[in-house]
């Protein structure tokens, strides 16, 4: 009998017997093998595996440690040779290079007709991408209101208009509209001097410049410039102190008595409100700053949000 | 046929590089060609733009700013519509930038007004608290340069058919024509019209004075070119 062999008995029965040690020291030390199998059918199969794996690994070995023994060189050599080594013809097995085409065919098949090129877009999986976030953000903010409204507006307001308005919405000493209070002093004397197209509340009566404002207390007489003064300044403290008188016999005809504008006609002075933010947000805004662009992308609940912040930015606290 | 290419290398590997070739030839060439077409409504750039896209690459915007929008959904709520490859057709080089240190300017124009820009380039960080983008005053005290501009719009439409003083197809079922001047008295005067509609929403008087008697700073044609970025 060849050593060999016997060599692989011995290997066979060292790696057995580490095998039921292991089993053994795992199981608490003291159980027998016979205790160990009783239990439960997945460690039969586990030490069964083990059990298998020694073996075929010592036959495997075997087998090429044999052949490198007794080998001999034979079959047909190709007709090829590479610095005198030769390559034997090997034919392919059938049933391999049968599934090697099959393989083929099937992969060309999957990338043309089935899923990469037929079916996937990186815009299909952006869309369906924002579908399911719109779906989710429907879901979850469909009845928010008060302050997580406000909440929501401070952070859109923090992303998107904080650029251009500041942090504290104060316009950044006059870049930008100063959103704490509704209208500055320059900004009421520049659209009386000039007038308004008016179209944000999408009407066709622009607001005259200051030839076409008369005061109706005094008989309309067009309006001076001391009582512009009195009016802007009246205006831009939030409707009150010096110039009631002004703006009841000037403005209060559209703007109403209290400055709250009406619809259609004119816009709340007064205060801000929401349809005046999202106009604003809709439309942009061309006034004496400069010109605010639109900012149609935000979304309803979004536009919603911003314009419960900005109210709840000049009303103070 | 096989056993011949094994044993000559060199046809070999002339064999490999046709094979390779006409396989990339037969998947780019198409979808290139028709990816690269101009879409419905992207123009070429007026000389002013032009001018002012030149002034952006003479101060190095494109290594911190990028003009790429990825079909992402935090990218596309920030800054609009992902890019298509079309809307690059008349960009000579394209400015994608491959890093962005400062926000993407794709589609700026929607969202950045002419007087935003004009106190933004003089003091970043007076706009935007923190921001770490340098103060560009030279700007506003610079000549822009209209002659290559001039001669850049010469050369691609010549070399690239690029559609100068004719009609250009817009998404809403009209057309729009952008000139571009016989000689470069009348490419400056093209810009010259086009500025004054630039420095009539700008407030430094300098600028204004500056256009008025018929010079351009370099601020008026970087807004030029960042308004036309949409």
């Amino acid at each position: 009998m060849n050593k060999i062999y016997l060599w692989g008995v011995i290997v066979t029965a060292i790696m057995l017997a580490a095998t039921g040690y292991t089993l053994i020291e795992t199981a608490g030390g003291k159980k027998d093998l016979s205790e160990v199998l009783s239990g439960d059918i997945v460690n039969t199969l586990a030490v069964a595996g083990a059990v298998a794996l020694v073996i075929i690994t010592v036959f495997v070995v075997l087998k090429y440690v044999r052949q490198m023994q007794v080998d001999s060189a034979d079959g047909e050599l190709a007709e090829e040779s590479w610095d005198d080594i030769g390559e034997y013809y090997n034919p392919i097995p059938t049933g391999w290079a049968i599934m090697y085409l099959v393989t083929m065919v099937w992969g060309m098949w999957y990338f043309v007709v089935g899923y990469p090129v037929n079916s996937y877009s990186q815009i299909g999986e952006y869309n369906e991408d924002v579908a399911v976030h719109n779906a989710k953000f429907e879901k979850k903010y469909a009845s928010i209101t008060g302050d997580r409204l406000v909440e929501m507006g401070e952070s859109v307001f923090l992303t998107e208009c904080k650029v251009c308005h500041g942090l504290a919405a104060d316009g950044v000493d006059g870049k930008a509209a100063d959103l704490n209070v509704r209208l500055a002093v320059t900004t009421v004397k520049d659209v009386i001097m000039n007038g308004s197209n008016n179209s944000l509340l999408g009407s066709e009566n622009p607001m005259p410049n200051r030839d076409g404002i008369m005061n109706a207390n005094k008989d309309y007489a067009p309006i001076t410039d001391a009582e512009i003064d009195t009016v802007s300044a009246y205006v831009a403290n939030g409707m009150s102190g010096e110039g009631a008188d002004v703006f009841a016999g000037a403005c209060a005809v559209c703007h109403g008595e209290d400055g709250k504008g009406m619809e259609y006609v004119a816009p709340n002075i007064a205060t801000y409100d929401q349809t005046l933010i999202v106009n604003v947000l809709n439309h942009g805004k061309k006034g004496s700053i400069g010109t605010m662009p639109a900012f149609d992308r935000l979304n309803t609940k979004q536009k919603e949000a911003v314009s419960a912040y900005i109210i709840s930015l000049s009303k103070g606290e | 046929m096989f056993h011949w290419l094994e044993k000559h290398p060199f046809f070999f590997a002339l064999s490999v590089f046709v094979v390779i070739a006409y396989a990339g030839l037969i998947e780019i060439v198409p979808s290139f060609a028709q990816a690269s077409r101009p879409l419905v409504g992207t123009t070429p750039y007026s000389t002013l733009e032009l001018a002012g896209r030149q002034v952006y690459i003479k101060n190095s915007c494109n290594a911190c700013h990028s003009q790429l929008v990825r079909p992402f959904k935090s990218e596309t709520d920030r800054y609009g519509h992902y890019s298509m490859s079309g809307e690059y057709a008349y960009d000579r080089p394209f400015l994608w930038g491959s890093k962005r240190t400062g926000p993407d300017l794709m589609r700026v124009g929607n969202y950045r007004t002419t007087d935003w820009h004009e106190n933004h380039m003089k003091d970043p960080a007076a706009v935007v608290p923190g921001s770490i983008m340098p103060k560009y005053p030279w700007l506003y005290d610079n000549e822009v340069d209209l002659e290559t501009a001039y001669a850049e719009q010469l050369t691609v439409a010549q070399f690239f058919s690029v559609p100068y003083n004719k009609e250009i197809p817009m998404k809403d079922g009209t057309t729009k024509v952008i000139k571009m001047g016989d000689s470069i008295a009348e490419s400056n005067a093209l810009a010259l019209e086009e500025a004054r509609i630039i420095v009539a929403d700008m407030k430094d008087q300098n600028i204004k004075d500056a256009v008025a008697s018929g010079k351009i700073p370099e601020i008026v044609a970087i807004i030029a070119y960042m308004n036309s970025l949409k």
